[in-house]
């Protein structure tokens, strides 16, 4: 790495946000909002290439950082034939290669090695994520609720959960934090969700990103960093509302 | 019995109307089913009231009032389940009320709107002569779950009924299907626009994959959300023929409420209505609390529009514009009846406000959580307020109004009865 140097208008991120029309059904679409204004209020100038379904794989490797939101189970169907087609491997590429991301729900159980559901069924996941999610019938219940997470940066992130599947950890992954209110990935082990790299795959809905700015901003540096090869600090924003909406949450936990 | 449970049902409603104790209008019928668990088939079995169901995320109230107002206009008696009573306690308050004491009902039709989880519920207990279906939208998802899945309930639930007239939306694709499926066609009318539409879809947008073959849908029109003129390049189902495309006479602006229009019209129509009836019915229609309901306050006025999903909250910011809105209070609540998750509100395109908010007032419990909503818009901040006190923030709001300027209020289900308390004194319904 050479030396520090500050964000400003030399700098430019493309997001790539994946299957937009299909995994969008939780508000993920904040995420993205979130990202972009961040950058813009920074001078950073931000494109947002949306790739879907039947879309050159390609356009992958030219994003600094990488979203993909959760959806319904017809949606995660045409989803998973369409990675399969080839976007599988340069995902696992880009990841690879230190590329940051956020993976929803329902994309971050794809992300794992396999989902079993309750009829025993099996279905394989892309292997990105040391992890794997169940859906047994006996646990009817969905994980729901607001929940606090302690995170690998030491902030709290805050958010929402809806989720049938439990999600267990492999060996070569890392939780993205501990639960401190809700039930995080299977409400038995206190892990929310994982990062590899600099991938992260979280359950949290709220969406993620607009209450939890310094995460957005990690993401953004973690971008640029990738991009520009040098540790690029990110002027501070006014995050008083952001605080303001932590709080009213945290008050009721 | 059942004479027994209207008899003691009676008292407990004028009990709890003489005290304004509010939400009086679901747990007489909650008592009831508990004793009679087959209470409200029972008193319809004696009563020979004709009934018509209203199913569907968004316009059931403004669309029951439209008919009971066509239909009481012309002479008949009507019976209706207040807003917020539509599961199947709220019916069976509904028939507590109105029932006689030898437990009849002597209305000549009732209107249930029926909440979208409960469809099923209710058909097992009640054998209605029309059920309407309006549409399905993203809504409350922790408590709803999925589209697909309501859909699926309902074709289910309807597909078993062998005699049931069927008034469908035919622009919603998933709505469309259920009537499609139906072996004796003659039982199924639908209504739909007919007009230049868009080419392209706003962003929170469900089912546009056919029902039938799951290929992505082509539109040769959008209105809005998932509604249009669509059509399967691959197993080439198609929207059905409309049997009713326009109306006598619109009570309300905005385009989602032609939907409703026409889907009054249409059950008019079916009910032995002449089209001169129907007009005269609908230029008498004055809208329900909460829906375009114009109320005075402190000298000023304010008038509410109900947003409670991304579909129905990008329609009235789109109708208010229309309407040259310059202040507006928004209120965003997280209780059961709102929905715990407020993820939905990033779904909204809110940027629509830069083109026309001069004063936005942020309320609610989650103010803050839209508060971000705005601010991520591109909103500058001097533009918009955040309070969590519902009462200051109505004040705050009409000090910014002149004397002829409107505040546009779109509150979500639970801000609405709130507003309502503040603004007439009064507990809801």
């Amino acid at each position: 790495m050479t030396n520090n140097s500050t964000s400003s208008v030399r700098h430019s991120l493309t997001i790539g946000w994946l299957y937009p029309d299909l995994m969008s059904t939780y508000g993920d679409r904040g995420n993205i909002i979130t990202l972009q204004k961040r950058c813009e209020w920074r001078g950073i100038k931000v494109e947002v290439k949306k790739i879907s379904v039947g879309d050159d794989a390609k356009h992958l490797k030219l994003c600094s950082l990488v979203m993909m939101g959760g959806a319904e189970d017809r949606q995660q169907e045409i989803v998973s034939e369409d990675l399969k087609k080839g976007k599988d491997k340069i995902l696992k590429e880009v990841i690879e290669n230190n590329i940051p991301g956020i993976f929803i729900c329902g994309a971050y159980q794809f992300l794992g090695n396999y989902y079993k559901e309750a009829n025993g069924n099996i279905i394989t996941g892309l292997g990105i994520f040391d992890v794997h999610t169940e859906n047994t019938s006996k646990n009817n219940a969905r994980l729901i609720g607001n929940i606090a997470v302690k995170n690998f940066l030491n902030d709290v992130l805050i958010g929402f959960e809806n989720h049938g599947g439990r999600t267990y950890l492999g060996k070569n992954v890392k939780a993205l934090g501990t639960v401190e209110n809700g039930y995080g990935n299977n409400g038995e082990d206190k892990t929310e969700g994982a990062i590899y790299k600099n991938a992260i795959g979280t359950y949290l809905h709220g969406p993620i990103l607009p209450k939890n700015p310094l995460l957005a901003d990690w993401l953004i540096g973690k971008a640029l960093e990738t991009k520009y090869k040098e540790q690029i600090a990110l002027e501070p924003l006014d995050d008083t509302l952001e605080n303001q909406a932590r709080d009213a949450i945290v008050k009721t936990l | 019995m059942n004479q027994i449970i209207v008899l003691f049902g009676k008292t407990l409603s004028a009990f709890s109307q003489m005290f304004n104790l509010g939400n009086g209008s679901t747990w007489p019928g909650h008592i009831a089913l508990q004793i009679n668990k087959h209470f409200v088939r029972d008193i319809l079995k004696n009563s020979a009231t004709k009934i018509i169901l209203v199913a569907g995320t968004n316009g059931k109230t403004t669309t029951s009032l439209l008919i009971k107002t066509i239909l009481e206009t012309n002479g008949k008696t009507v019976i209706h389940n207040s807003s917020g009573a539509n599961l199947i306690n709220g019916i069976a308050s509904t028939l507590l009320l109105n029932a006689n004491l030898i437990g009849k009902v002597r209305a000549e039709y009732a209107i249930f709107e029926v909440d979208e989880n409960s469809l099923t519920k209710v058909l097992a207990e009640i054998d209605p002569q029309y059920i309407l279906l309006l549409n399905l939208f993203r809504d409350q998802l922790d408590r709803y779950g999925e589209v697909a899945t309501i859909a699926k309930k309902w074709t289910d639930a309807i597909l078993h009924e062998e005699h049931i007239n069927l008034i469908l939306n035919a622009d919603d694709p998933q709505i469309a299907f259920i009537g499609q499926q139906l072996f004796n066609q003659k039982l199924v009318k639908y209504f739909g626009l007919n007009a230049q539409g868009k080419k392209e879809f706003d962003h929170a947008v469900d089912s546009i994959y056919c029902p039938r073959c799951g290929t992505k849908l082509d539109y040769a029109d959008i209105y809005y959300s998932h509604l249009g003129n669509w059509s399967c390049p691959k197993c080439h189902l198609k929207r059905p023929q409309l049997s009713q495309e326009a109306a006598p006479f619109y009570p309300l602006p905005g385009q989602y409420n032609e939907y409703n229009t026409f889907a009054a019209t249409l059950v008019a129509k079916e009910l032995g209505l002449s089209e001169g009836q129907i007009k005269h019915g609908l230029q008498q229609f004055k809208p329900a609390f909460g829906r375009q309901e114009i109320v005075e306050y402190q000298g000023k006025k304010m008038q509410l529009f109900l947003s409670k999903n991304p579909t129905g909250f990008n329609e009235s910011l789109r109708t208010i514009k229309e309407l040259k809105a310059t202040n507006i209070l928004i209120a965003l609540n997280d209780r059961i009846a709102d929905g715990r998750d407020v993820s939905w509100i990033w779904d909204i395109d809110t940027e629509m406000l830069g083109e026309f908010a001069k004063h936005i007032t942020v309320t609610g419990d989650r103010a803050y959580d839209m508060g971000l909503r705005i601010k991520y818009s591109g909103i500058p901040n001097s533009t918009f307020q955040t309070s969590t006190n519902l009462k200051s923030a109505i004040s705050e709001s009409i000090n910014k109004l002149s004397d002829e300027e409107t505040l546009y209020i779109l509150p979500t289900y639970t801000a609405m009865l709130e507003l309502r308390k503040i603004l007439s004194g009064k507990k809801i319904l």
